[in-house]
């Protein structure tokens, strides 16, 4: 068995250190694999077994979670519909309360203007005034 | 490097997320995975853990894989790992408990008993990185370079480990070896 399970050597340089052979022997021994083909197949079902489990804990949570999926873009496509109306309302109510607080704004300036100017007339300078040109 | 074409196809198979082809890869690596998992842990139940371990986490990577790449050196890389992972949480070992892990129970039991337990003995009192280094190129056959890649160190300090490894050893048997 040790034979087939040795890798090519290439590329390295003639190993005049190496450990003479018998003591190679010795320790290759002592860390030799479980023989036997029953132990093999033993340790690839538990492999195989554990691999399941994981593949399985993988894919519990997206199985769960997959029946959702369809109605979650659904709502979720409905909540950006509408948070983009409520939106487009927002601003152009904000343009009609600017246009109208600027048009509120500036008529009363105007009426304030001629109601002093037609009190200037009316009033104790308008008197002077007239007056003065009378003579 | 030649991939054999019946890996290749379990490789892309297993990559597509077919268990049984991963199980074929598992079936043709794992007496290999496990010899490198032993060099590294020491204790049969601990290799076997890594082991377990590496193929697991081979199986979670596999989209990771390129099959045009050998399927051996990729999952004994991650064996390795997995297996340092293990001397990791268990760093603190005497070395009674190692020379009793030694005691393989797979082992030929015709061996001079003497020689067996002061190897075991030398064995033990050797670094960890240089006895994994020791038995996976005298033993096992990896190259310095492979040995570097599965223990995360170049493959220059794995050279110089195994020089060193030797040369402790050969020291610790003197006697013994005449």
């Amino acid at each position: 068995m040790a034979d087939e399970l040795k890798f090519p050597t290439d590329g390295e340089k003639p190993d005049r250190d190496s450990l003479d052979e018998s003591l190679k022997a010795l320790i290759r021994d002592a860390y030799a694999p479980p023989d036997g083909d029953a132990y093999w197949s033993g340790l690839e079902q538990r492999i195989m077994a554990r691999v399941a489990s994981e593949s399985s804990a993988d894919s519990s949570w997206w199985t769960v979670l997959a029946p959702w999926g369809r109605p979650a873009l659904i709502a979720a496509a409905a909540v950006f519909a509408i948070a983009g109306v409520v939106n487009q309302q927002l601003v152009d109510s904000d343009e009609q309360m600017a246009y109208d607080s600027a048009f509120q704004s500036s008529t009363p300036d105007v009426v304030s203007t001629s109601e002093e100017i037609m009190s200037v007339e009316r009033g104790a300078d308008g008197a002077t005034i007239s007056y003065f040109l009378s003579h | 490097m030649r991939i054999p074409d019946e890996e290749r196809a379990l490789a892309e198979a297993a990559r597509a997320g077919d268990q049984k082809a991963f199980a074929g890869l598992v079936r043709l690596h794992q007496r290999r995975a496990y010899l490198v998992a032993r060099a590294i842990v020491t204790v049969h139940e601990d290799a076997e853990d890594a082991v377990q371990e590496g193929f697991v986490r081979a199986w979670q990577a596999i989209e990771r894989f390129d099959p045009s790449q050998g399927f051996q050196a990729w999952v004994n890389r991650i064996v390795a790992n997995a297996a340092l992972d293990i001397t990791r949480r268990r760093k603190v070992r005497t070395t009674e408990e190692l020379s009793d892990a030694l005691q393989s129970p797979f082992r030929d039991p015709a061996q001079d008993a003497e020689l067996k337990s002061r190897l075991n003995e030398a064995l033990a009192q050797l670094p960890e990185r240089a006895r994994s280094v020791i038995v996976m190129h005298d033993v096992e056959g990896f190259t310095h370079v492979e040995i570097g890649e599965m223990l995360g160190i170049p493959g220059g300090t794995a050279r110089s480990d195994l020089h060193h490894a030797r040369q402790k050893l050969r020291t610790l048997l003197k006697d013994l070896r005449g």
